[in-house]
């Protein structure tokens, strides 16, 4: 056989590079502007399009899908093509992968700040943009496998694993968590409910961490670190352990999320132990990594790529450390809905992502226009500010995290709660808050930074669009001559299909054994008589709940704990949510929880906390909402909303739909009625009523009879 | 000690059924990984590094 002249792919490899740049400081801008709005609410801007609860899902929704998303893709196609020795299967996907996910990008900047999301956390797009992506996602996939299939390498290195692995989890995560009915262009009603909900949408948010944040950047450290240090992987053995151990525990330890909750008990524990088993896998991807620089750590002083790369492997060790042990309940009992969980999420961000990122550009990007890097003294200058960022970052999150978590918890002498007003906990913070900014300052700072070094280096030559190469072919019969290569990983490794399905296989082993029960076994989730459908007022005040992005600052489930019971009320029952088209748990307490907040306070009182939340709770951080009163409440969705329901289950008697704009009207009319007598004038057409009717709702519907109530277990 | 996965009111069979799968395909790779031939793991580990890159100006000098 003849040598085969063929050339790689380079211009689409610099295209989702120079994505990844761009998004990555649009991400970090935001993020750090929501960071500013935590102590300085001013930073809201007085605007609905730039409110905390709309812009905080813009930040992750940028960073993660848009800045790691192409760096993923720029690591994957740069390297898939040089390890099979081929050049990626079809320019016109490769191209229409990249376009199409940049317009999904733009579709989420655009339709997130106008509020139109389904409240999922990291799932926040709306129907018709899931949809785009599950395209976009499929282009992706027949672009690597046709890769594969025309390779030149007979085996596939490890890295391609994780990147097989990476496509078909993320798949059926984005399908299984996007089952939504649609009532509207831009707005859906997920299928599941509650704590069915919960439980699915925790499966897809572990797993998003765990195969978009991790598997991908697991398989480009098994490429580029070996190329950094020019030598090879410390342990390939080590690489099939850790590879096959971790999808295969990863997929079972989402319900960590959701500890304490009406999540039925045994899903919980079993959440807790493939977390804490989960330590194992993950660390031995970082041993392999580490040690693979075994004798090249003199290399790490001078070379500023490996600097990045032994942080961001340090970050990932940290982190994955960090996570089982949040786990624990103990633990989570105090960490969980405060600002630890946010370092612990930015130490994996900025540490393990951010820097890998940074260390596969400094050295992609001279290679792809064959010159050198313009500056490596503004490298190391980048590789100091994001390391004193990081920490500037995660360390006051930490103490932030610890006192407000305690001091949720503390009790007076007499069996009080030492601080009942939940604004004390939250003001008491406010300085970490200051240095977290600080922090992320400096870390965007680094990443500006980058961004001219590379930029003058890009200048400084011309990209070498098609990099000549040449292999042998595969032959077309392979003949096995080695015993070994007919055992079954062997085959597995030289057969991407049956490896894909392997995979799915494994990944779906933990998927089904958590959800199956939750959702067929009627006593997972205990119903309870006295909950009733939300009323149309009810439920149109709960879509613009979600609008707002109210549950990026608020939960909607008391723990039971006594220091939860005695500041919100009874512990939330697993049958209280049965009805909740998404649940709105949330996952972390920047306000109070509201599960419990129906008819604590007047009608007036929440019109005036809506209207400017300091006049009720004097230094109060939320931000204010006037909107609601200005903006008329559209009732033409009403009916539609109400079939949906329907559709999905929720008892509203036969043709409620047609009578429920004239409920409606009549529950709306008797709050700006109440308010008047408060001497508010209002109309009652307007959102804020709807928003009075759901917030006056919540968890009132056990409250009256407490004992007929069956308890989560 | 262990009563987060002792007592479960009935749900010991999900973390225990759990565990078992894990083990047994834990086991499955070690045992694979024992008898792996070594040629082939070397072969593998060369694959980055084997690949024919184009170097920058500065490593050819």
């Amino acid at each position: 056989m003849q040598l085969e002249k063929f050339t790689y792919d380079n211009k689409i490899v610099r295209n989702f590079g120079l994505a990844t740049i761009i998004w990555g400081i649009i991400g970090m801008t935001v993020g750090l502007l929501v960071a500013m709005q935590l102590f300085k609410p001013g930073m809201n801007m007085g605007n609905q399009y730039t409110t905390f609860g709309r812009i905080r899902p813009l930040h992750t929704n940028a960073v993660i899908f848009a800045f790691v998303g192409n760096a993923i893709f720029m690591g994957v196609y740069y390297s898939l093509q040089r390890l099979l020795k081929a050049r990626m299967f079809s320019d016109v996907l490769s191209k229409i992968h990249f376009w199409g996910w940049q317009l999904v990008i733009v579709a989420a900047v655009i339709t997130l700040p106008l509020g139109f999301t389904t409240s999922h956390e990291y799932a926040e797009l709306e129907w018709p943009i899931d949809i785009a992506i599950t395209l976009i996602w499929v282009v992706f996939g027949i672009n690597m496998f046709g890769t594969i299939i025309k390779r030149r390498e007979r085996h596939l290195y490890v890295a391609i694993w994780f990147y097989i692995a990476t496509f078909v989890t993320i798949a059926v995560l984005h399908i299984v968590n996007s089952f939504e009915l649609p009532i509207s262009f831009l707005k859906s009603y997920y299928v599941y409910a509650g704590v069915q909900d919960a439980l699915v949408q925790w499966w897809y948010g572990h797993n998003a961490v765990a195969f978009f944040l991790t598997t991908p950047y697991l398989g480009m450290m098994y490429y580029f670190l070996p190329k950094m240090a020019n030598r090879p992987v410390y342990s390939y053995k080590l690489s099939i352990l850790h590879f096959w151990s971790l999808i295969f525990i990863y997929i079972w330890a989402g319900p960590h999320h959701l500890l304490y909750t009406s999540l039925p008990g045994w899903a919980q524990s079993l959440g807790v132990a493939f977390s804490i088993m989960l330590i194992a896998p993950s660390w031995g991807g970082m041993i392999n990594g580490l040690l693979t620089l075994r004798g090249a750590w003199d290399k790490v002083r001078d070379d500023v790529t490996l600097k990045f790369m032994v942080v961001a492997l340090t970050a990932y060790g940290m982190a994955t450390f960090e996570g089982p042990m949040l786990s624990l309940k103990q633990i989570n009992g105090v960490a969980h809905f405060t600002d630890w969980i946010v370092a612990h999420v930015h130490v994996g961000a900025l540490g393990w992502n951010g820097f890998l990122t940074f260390g596969v550009l400094y050295w992609l990007i001279p290679r792809l226009y064959r010159t050198e890097l313009y500056s490596k003294k503004m490298a190391s200058a980048h590789f100091w500010l994001g390391t004193l960022g990081i920490l500037f970052y995660a360390v006051p999150m930490y103490w932030a995290g610890f006192t407000q978590g305690l001091m949720w918890k503390e009790f007076t002498a007499e069996g009080l709660l030492k601080y009942p007003n939940f604004l004390t906990t939250t003001l008491q913070i406010i300085p970490m808050h200051v240095l977290r900014a600080i922090g992320g300052a400096l870390y965007l700072g680094g990443v500006i930074l980058m961004a001219v070094n590379l930029a003058k280096t890009m200048l400084s030559a011309k990209l070498v669009a098609n990099e000549p190469a040449e292999a042998m072919p595969l032959a077309k019969e392979i003949v096995d001559t080695d015993p070994a290569d007919k055992k079954w990983h062997r085959v597995l490794e030289r057969k991407p299909i049956k490896f894909m399905v392997f995979s799915m296989i494994i990944i779906l082993i933990g998927g089904m054994v958590e959800m199956m029960p939750t959702f067929t076994i009627q006593s997972n989730v205990p119903t309870i008589a006295s909950v009733k459908p939300y009323s149309a007022l009810e439920l149109q005040g709960r879509d613009i709940y979600i609008r707002e992005g109210c549950v990026n600052c608020h939960s909607q489930t008391v723990r039971p704990f006594r220091s939860e019971t005695e500041r919100y009320g009874e512990y939330s029952k697993a049958g209280e949510f049965v009805y909740d088209h998404p649940f709105l748990w949330g996952s972390k307490r920047t306000g109070p929880d509201l599960h419990r907040v129906g008819g604590k306070y007047s009608n007036a009182w929440h019109f005036n906390h809506l209207l400017d939340p300091t006049s009720m709770s004097p230094g109060s951080i939320m931000p204010v909402y006037p909107w609601l009163i200005s903006q008329k409440l559209d009732t033409t969705t009403t009916a539609s909303k109400i079939r949906a329901m329907q559709t999905l289950g929720v008892p509203y008697r036969e043709g409620f739909d047609q009578q429920a704009n004239s409920d409606l009207k009549v529950q709306a009319d008797s709050i700006a009625k109440d308010l008047n007598q408060n001497n508010i004038r209002v109309k009652s057409d307007r959102e804020i009523i709807a928003v009075i009717a759901y917030l006056q709702r919540l968890g009132t519907d056990i409250k009256a009879n407490k004992s007929t109530i069956p308890s989560n277990q | 000690m262990f009563k987060q996965i002792k007592d479960l009111a009935g749900g010991e069979f999900y973390l225990i059924t759990s565990l078992l799968i894990f083990m047994v395909f834990f086991l499955l790779v070690g045992l694979y990984l024992l008898k792996l031939n070594k040629n082939h793991i070397n072969d593998m580990r060369q694959l980055p590094i084997a690949d024919d890159q184009i170097p920058t100006p500065h490593e050819e000098i």
